[in-house]
């Protein structure tokens, strides 16, 4: 799957977080900390993360959501990295 | 030095079939009922024994809630299509926690209160309810416990939107109060008792300010819960079915609503020039002692009124009974009332007669419509009180008892079946609980 494709997705789960400035999500890209720049609340995150799952069909370890930081290029990496574990 | 009083400076609510505080008071004051047929209740009613009650949807309230795409039915959050509350705060609160954050936002601009007054130290919020978040719990437990799905899928909003407390803790994010944030919860006295402990607050120095009340948002569960104890009404029109001190009463109507008032040191009202709905002269608050977590007792009713009536030579010219259509409460409560205050000279109103239980809001709710008596100086009515026992209460031809040896009958002429105009300076307030717990507030028009 591509980058840019697991972005464009990304957006989508995004738009349906109604804590989140939607306007902002249109300049979205690998380096966007969701939390800083988007003012996503951090209880938020678990959700956004749980979405992920789901729309992507993958799952993610706990240990790997534990570490994970709230830029875009985190959240794809570990996309990336569970679908290939499966 | 010198004794601080407290004022009423601004009231809000959510209330069945009203879409405001105005529409509220007018359906009182015309004798109509809020009680209605409960769809809910319909569908299941081979497995209930009830199906009445003052139920209010989300849609009612400008209301709509988004599902989770992960789960079977969990409300993820809601819209609240009136924008009248932020959806970072709506993403932290259940339904209950949304009807008592829309209710202060209409007591704090009745009180006229800037961000000055509402974010102070000196601002508290004293707001709790009857039952815990059931709606989303409900709905979360069968997604983890019976569907399996991952934890995190159920998603991070389970506590804040269910913890006893979610309704103040919610008011005080939205407000952002630097004063007191807490619950009182007394069951069916939850809502006078948060007033109650509001009260005491500012009387005795620790706030200068608060939002305070009771609220208790539409749970199937809840009403289940009562339905299996065999004490909702059943067998009437919907109308009909709340009816305090009625021969034929068998049982209350379980609703749900909130009512939030703001309440501020007398002095600091009168100098800003508030509109003071009312001054409570008096709270006091007991238990039966007697070991009953049900049945409400005549010696813990008689301490109650001792309690509020102590500092005091005020005779309220309206009692607010608790009156909830059961069998064994209604005609202990009047006997006191009657034991304490005479056989006239006063008329008794029993809201729930109209609305039916509010639960935790209750005590709130029915605090306001007696502020609504003070404002309009009218006394709302017992509904329903067609026919009164003209034998005596079996427990009152027993050794022991000390009160009134007169059937309820005899006091025909103190429950009004409908509204009427008449001076009204004090309204006593009246709620119990499961528990054993007694609550009573009197509250009076500024004189001065």
């Amino acid at each position: 799957m591509e980058r840019q494709e697991i972005i464009a997705g990304l957006v989508e789960i995004l738009s349906t977080v109604r804590t989140i400035n939607h306007e902002k999500l249109a300049n979205i890209n690998e380096d966007t900390d969701l939390i800083k720049d988007l003012n996503t609340p951090s209880t938020e995150m678990i959700n956004i993360v749980a979405k992920a799952e789901q729309k992507f069909d993958v799952e993610f370890d706990d240990d790997d959501i534990d570490e994970l930081d709230a830029k875009v290029k985190s959240v794809v990496d570990l996309i990336l990295k569970a679908k290939e574990r499966n | 030095m010198h004794e601080r009083k407290v004022a009423v400076v601004g009231m809000g609510g959510i209330f069945p079939t009203c879409t405001n505080l105005d529409h509220f008071s007018q359906k009182m004051f015309s004798n109509q009922s809020l009680i209605r047929e409960w769809d809910l209740a319909l569908a299941r009613s081979k497995q209930i024994r009830s199906t009445v009650a003052g139920y209010i949807t989300d849609e009612e309230v400008g209301l709509e809630p988004v599902y989770s795409s992960l789960l079977e039915n969990y409300p993820e959050t809601y819209i609240d299509k009136l924008d009248r509350i932020p959806a970072e705060n709506l993403a932290t609160a259940d339904v209950g926690s949304i009807w008592a954050m829309v209710a202060s936002l209409d007591a704090i601009k009745m009180a006229g209160w800037s961000t000055t007054e509402t974010q102070s130290e000196d601002t508290g919020v004293v707001i709790g309810a009857g039952g815990a978040g059931y709606t989303v719990l409900k709905a979360a437990w069968h997604n983890f416990f019976e569907l399996n799905k991952k934890n995190r899928w159920v998603g991070g909003h389970t506590i804040d939107r269910t913890m006893t407390f979610r309704e103040a803790a919610n008011v005080s994010c939205l407000i952002k109060n630097k004063g007191v944030c807490e619950a009182i919860g007394s069951a069916c006295a939850t809502g006078l008792g948060n007033i109650g402990h509001a009260y005491r607050l500012i009387k005795s120095g620790l706030q200068d300010r608060a939002v305070a009340g009771g609220a208790e948002a539409t749970s199937f569960e809840i009403f289940a819960g009562f339905d299996a104890m065999q004490v909702l009404s059943r067998g009437f029109s919907p109308a009909e079915s709340s009816r305090p001190f009625d021969m034929d009463r068998r049982g209350f109507v379980c609703s749900f609503g909130c009512g939030i008032v703001a309440l501020e040191e007398y002095e600091m009202a009168k100098a800003r020039g508030a509109n003071i709905l009312g001054v409570i002269d008096s709270y006091f608050n007991n238990s039966d002692g007697d070991g009953d977590m049900f049945n409400p007792s005549f010696p813990g009713q008689q301490r109650l009124w001792k309690g509020l009536l102590k500092n005091t030579n005020i005779k309220p010219d309206v009692v607010k009974v608790h009156g909830t259509s059961t069998p064994a409460g209604d005609a202990i409560e009047l006997l006191s009332v009657v034991d304490v205050l005479g056989e006239d000279g006063y008329h008794i109103s029993a809201p729930k007669s109209q609305f039916g239980h509010m639960l935790g809001a209750a005590g709130a709710v029915e605090f306001i419509t007696a502020l609504l008596m003070l404002k309009d100086q009218k006394v709302l009515p017992c509904l329903n009180s067609v026919n009164l026992n003209k034998e005596l209460e079996t427990f009152q031809t027993t050794e022991s008892w000390m009160g009134p040896n007169k059937p309820l009958s005899a006091y025909r002429h103190l429950l009004p079946q409908s509204a009427f105009s008449k001076p009204i300076q004090t309204v006593a307030c009246l709620n119990y609980g499961f528990g054993g717990t007694n609550s009573a507030m009197m509250v009076s028009k500024d004189v001065s």
